[in-house]
């Protein structure tokens, strides 16, 4: 990076960002906090603290019936095979994160990058790209779950017809590539989502700062490494955090390429699948049991989440 | 830019519209629920007036009493996972309706897969279905322990159209009272696909060697021998007890476990899982990776000659490839067998009334009719199915075969009958098991071992 | 000059291979979709012996089906009513929310802006017993308000988390000089800040739209009469338990997606319009 463009950006930027201002008085403040508050507080979180409330309960059915502290915690750790998928369900929500984000959010920016300007066709191709994210994912596992056949998916045929035939494989049915092919469809489907994300976030950087790089004679490597990454932490947190919360609740994909069990042989398990199994599977009672489970979730991807988005807003910081 | 602030004016304009409509539904809901209900109400009471008046000309008061609530509009509503058997019910409570003036029944059918969540909401508070069709065995147990059930034993006559066995799987753990009016059984054995055994000039199998040298033929002329899906795995308990019931023992077997005398460890329980392992040569090639709709499509397309299948798929069969010759043949025992070959089943489900229903009384008398042979014989006809009554008689000449060889050596589905009253569930952990035995990840003492720890702990041998 | 020829020739092969990426990925996306398309001109026992064959001939048959049986000109309309008037409300709620919790640090500000992003983070299908209860006191249930409120509430944390980020970056000196000129917080926010979080607003308004219009989940349990279902519940009616009618589903899900296709491209001349225009601008 230049001196030049240094100067130009940091007094910027620090001068200019909203934060920080006075605030206007408590009245307005209410004004315009209270819809919002009123509406999330009664229709989610309220729901929401029931859960918590009722995962100290023991349930028959949907009965609530005596008080048992933290027995249904206790239990999610002592009861096989629970005791044995949760951990592993972990870890495996922790690759599907890795993953996600190494192939995912990589093509994401990768894309945004190529489509930024005034390329032809760029709408297009937004569109296109941003169009499996449309359909629901009852569709996307049908469609990939047959695509993947090991009998009559184009996958293989296609494998084989280019001479690949070492390489057609029932992707679905092996417990080693089951996962990464889940985390390839998953990306296909949303893809366009951190496209979009870094498109808008591209868009920010002002005109000037990259003519200034160039007129350095930056190039496009260097404009990317030392300006418009940088730049883009703030959409870089953004993204990270909501794939984070995103691949720790995941479900439906999984569910519908995997199976409620997350085969082949739960190599595929994820929480989410778990909870599902957990709640709406289980025993007479399995509601407590899934409260307790979810309550757990919720700190945690809560507690992660809160920490690297302060994390970023700290590099954020240093960068202006 | 004039636009966005039209739109958020819209938006704010929308938002305090909600904020006074949202007061109001309490008001405006029931209103529009007597309109519906009137309407009919009137329209019945022109129509029904000079059929009405007849009886009460010739017959005596007390009679007039009893008549005017049959004759009062009721509406019964019942709740299903089945979507595809939507025509058919509709047509059987067509005949119900013609027999019971003034009752309708609506049929509303659920998708499978959420339909224990829908169920257990919708039997609490308003609005629920009168008739639910029920899971059976430790399926209905949530329900009953939670009192969304009306106790049918005692109430309905038809009850005694069952076999004591059968109502097991509509019978609360905690009181031992019935909850349900079962419809259907399923059993469980080899469909084969005749036109192949022709081709090759094969038979049904009697022992297990011609089994076995069955399997080696269609193999050896480049078919699969047997169809079989070991992605889902919830086929997997049910090959493994057609297989291999025989082998573990059974209704014997079934009865020691049951009291104690033995459980999942015990030798000839591990030496039947062996069974299933030694078949999977005879699967076809990465059946880990086969789902149920492809291995189903493998026999459709005659590239499989067996295809180890319920009576719940007769149907099935029959829709989409119906020129498919078909028979069905019974297992045979393998090798050191404890018991002789079985067919084993289970009570599919049954109906029960909700606790909560409006008009508990049109909704017994409706299940009541549902445990008589005249729905039963409509049932088997039209939804292609093995009704729970005994002595219907199947219309399809595959499902008449099925019923006889079920009738000739009943068992139960092991798992599903006696261990799916808790969580971890047995069948859950031998479906996992046997996958895993097939991908070369556990054997059958690491199955076995594993079934007998998640199921002990809840479990109590001799309850 | 040689130097220029040199570039302007590196670049039109560069360009080339994007051009080919671009291209090639366009087809990793749209052929399995082609897929689809072609089955909803298939039966259902041609799809069961080669599920991924091709049609042998153009006809439209199972979406006849489809809209025949899936009573879609009711459920669509309940789908359109149920999914704008929610994303309509959880934007607006959202916005001003956003705002405040963006540009200002308050009392109490970080604790609210994490309570409201702590929506994001816990399986919401879980509340549905005390959801479910809860609406059924409050005669909410088996009610199109019951599941817009429903529906809202679920799309604000999102909301709040994308429009606040937003916010929290517009320069400052427009509000300064704003408030100079004795303008009221609210006209800040509805006539200057507002129009610059634009692309924020489409984004935020395509992301809510589409989960809610496919979401056949809460329907299935917080509605009973089927003359108030959604498209995304008609179609599950095609799913049986061991027996799927495929085609007619496939065209039921092709005519569901359509209004999200519409909406999709008509949001991305937004978002577009909006990065063009320049937010310094």
């Amino acid at each position: 990076m230049t001196e030049n463009s240094e100067a130009k950006k940091k007094p910027r930027r620090k001068a200019n960002v909203g934060v920080g201002q006075s605030a206007p008085p408590w009245p307005t403040i209410i004004a315009f906090l209270l819809p919002a508050f009123v509406l999330y507080a009664v229709f989610m979180v309220w729901p929401l603290i029931q859960s918590m409330y009722f995962s100290m309960y023991e349930f028959k059915g949907l009965s609530r019936e005596g008080f048992v502290g933290l027995d249904n915690f206790k239990e999610l750790f002592t009861r096989y095979p629970l005791n044995e998928q949760l951990p592993r369900a972990f870890m495996h929500n922790i690759a599907f994160f890795v993953g996600t984000m190494a192939i995912q959010n990589t093509m994401g920016l990768l894309f945004a990058l190529l489509l930024y300007g005034s390329r032809k066709g760029k709408r297009f191709f937004q569109t296109v790209y941003t169009t499996p994210y449309l359909i629901s994912a009852l569709v996307v596992g049908y469609l990939w779950s047959l695509m993947l056949n090991p009998l009559f998916g184009p996958v293989n045929q296609i494998l084989k017809a280019i001479g690949l035939d070492a390489l057609a494989h029932p992707w679905l049915g092996d417990p080693a590539t089951a996962l990464p092919a889940i985390i390839l469809v998953n990306a296909w489907q949303w893809m366009g989502f951190p496209m979009l994300l870094f498109a808008a976030g591209l868009a920010n950087i002002s005109e000037e700062i990259r003519e200034a790089a160039r007129m350095d004679g930056a190039t496009r490597w260097q404009l990317f490494r030392k300006i418009e990454l940088p730049l883009l932490t703030p959409v870089i947190g953004i993204v990270t955090v909501l794939t984070f919360i995103g691949n720790f609740n995941a479900f439906g994909i999984v569910w519908s390429l995997g199976g409620v069990d997350g085969g082949p042989a739960g190599s595929t398990d994820v929480l989410g699948l778990v909870f599902y199994r957990t709640a709406f599977r289980g025993g007479i009672d399995a509601f407590g049991l899934a409260s307790a489970l979810a309550v757990l979730m919720f700190f945690f991807i809560f507690g992660i989440s809160t920490i690297a988005l302060k994390k970023f807003r700290k590099v954020e910081d240093q960068l202006t | 830019m004039k636009n966005l602030k039209v739109l958020v004016l819209l938006a704010l304009a929308f938002t305090l519209a909600f904020s006074v409509v949202a007061c109001q539904p309490a008001v405006e809901e029931p209103a529009i629920e007597e309109a519906l209900v009137e309407e009919p109400v009137a329209e019945e009471s022109v129509a029904e007036e000079p059929v009405a008046e007849e009886p009460v000309a010739e017959e005596p008061a007390e009679e007039e009493v009893a008549e005017e609530p049959a004759t009062e509009e009721v509406t019964v509503t019942v709740w299903s996972w089945r979507t595809e058997d939507e025509d058919a019910y509709n047509e059987i409570f067509d005949v119900y309706e013609a027999a019971h003036p003034g009752v309708t029944v609506e049929f509303v059918p659920f998708v499978a897969t959420d339909y224990n969540n829908i169920l257990a909401t919708g039997l609490t508070g308003e609005g629920g279905p009168d008739v639910a069709q029920l899971r059976a065995y430790g399926g209905i147990q949530p329900l009953i322990e939670a009192g969304q059930l009306l106790p049918l034993d005692g109430e309905i006559e038809s009850l005694a159209n069952f076999p004591a066995g059968l109502l097991k799987g509509a019978t609360a753990l905690s009181d031992g009272r019935i909850y349900g009016v079962p419809f259907g059984v399923q059993a469980f054995t080899a469909f084969y696909n005749v036109a192949i055994f022709e081709e090759l000039g094969l038979e049904e199998p009697a022992t297990w060697n011609e089994f076995i040298a069955v399997l080696d033929a269609l193999q050896a002329a480049d078919y699969i021998a047997i169809s079989a899906p070991a992605k889902d795995t919830w086929m997997l308990p049910l090959i493994h007890d057609a297989v291999a019931a025989p082998r573990y023992g059974s209704t014997e077997f079934e009865a020691e476990i049951l009291s104690g005398e033995t459980d999942f460890n015990d030798p000839d329980y591990v030496a039947s899982l062996g069974v299933i392992q030694d078949l999977q040569p005879y699967f076809p090639e990465d059946v880990v990776g086969i789902d149920y709709n492809s291995s189903k499509t493998l026999f459709l397309t005659e590239q499989a000659g067996i295809f180890i299948g319920g009576s719940f798929e007769v149907g099935f069969w029959r829709n989409e490839g119906p020129d498919l010759n078909l028979g069905v043949f019974r297992i045979p025992a393998p090798p050191e067998s404890i018991t002789d070959s079985v067919v084993p089943g289970w009570m599919d489900g049954s109906f029960g009334v909700n606790a909560l229903s409006d008009s508990p009384d049109a909704a017994k008398e409706l299940v009541n009719w549902m445990g008589t042979p005249e729905f039963g014989q409509m049932f088997t006809e039209k939804i292609k199915q093995l009704s729970a009554i005994p002595g219907m008689v199947p219309t399809d000449p595959l499902l008449v075969e099925f019923a006889e060889l079920f009738a000739e050596t009943p068992a139960s589905y092991l798992t599903l009958v006696n261990f799916r009253y808790g969580d971890p569930s047995g069948s859950t952990l031998l479906g996992e098991g046997i996958q895993s035995m097939f991908l070369g990840n556990a054997t059958p003492d690491s199955v076995a071992a594993s079934m007998q720890e998640g199921v002990s702990q809840w479990f109590t041998p001799g309850e | 000059m040689s130097n220029q020829i040199a570039k302007k020739q590196k670049f039109s092969f560069a360009d080339f291979g994007v051009s080919a990426l671009l291209w090639g990925y366009a087809a990793v996306v749209l052929l399995p979709l082609m897929l689809v398309l072609g089955n909803t001109m298939r039966t259902s026992r041609e799809i069961f012996k080669n599920p991924a064959g091709l049609p042998t001939s153009i006809n439209f048959d199972s979406y006849v089906r489809a809209w025949q049986e899936a009573n879609f000109s009711i459920y669509f309309f309940n789908s359109l009513f149920i999914t704008v008037s929610a994303v309509l409300l959880a934007t607006a709620v959202s916005a001003l929310a956003a705002y405040i919790l963006g540009r200002y640090t308050f009392f109490g500000s970080k604790f609210l802006l994490a309570f409201f992003m702590a929506g994001l983070m816990l399986p919401f299908r879980l509340a549905i017993v005390p959801l479910f209860m809860m609406l059924n006191n409050m005669g909410l249930v088996d009610s199109r308000m019951g599941l817009i409120l429903v529906y809202a509430a679920t799309g604000i944390p999102f909301s709040i988390f994308i429009l606040a980020a937003f916010f929290r970056q517009l320069p400052q000196e427009l509000s300064e000089a704003a408030r100079i000129d004795g303008a009221s917080e609210f006209r800040i926010f509805g006539q200057i800040m507002l129009p610059l979080v634009r692309p924020a607003l489409a984004t935020v308004t395509v992301f809510q739209f589409v989960p809610l219009w496919n979401d056949f989940f809460f329907p299935l349990i917080l509605l009973r009469s089927t003359e108030k279902w959604t498209l995304a519940v008609g179609m599950t009616r095609f799913f049986g338990e061991f027996q799927t009618d495929w085609s007619t589903l496939f065209a039921g899900l092709v005519i569901t997606t359509l209004p999200l296709i519409i909406l999709f491209l008509l949001a991305t001349k937004q978002i577009i319009a909006g990065l063009t225009a320049g937010i310094g601008k």
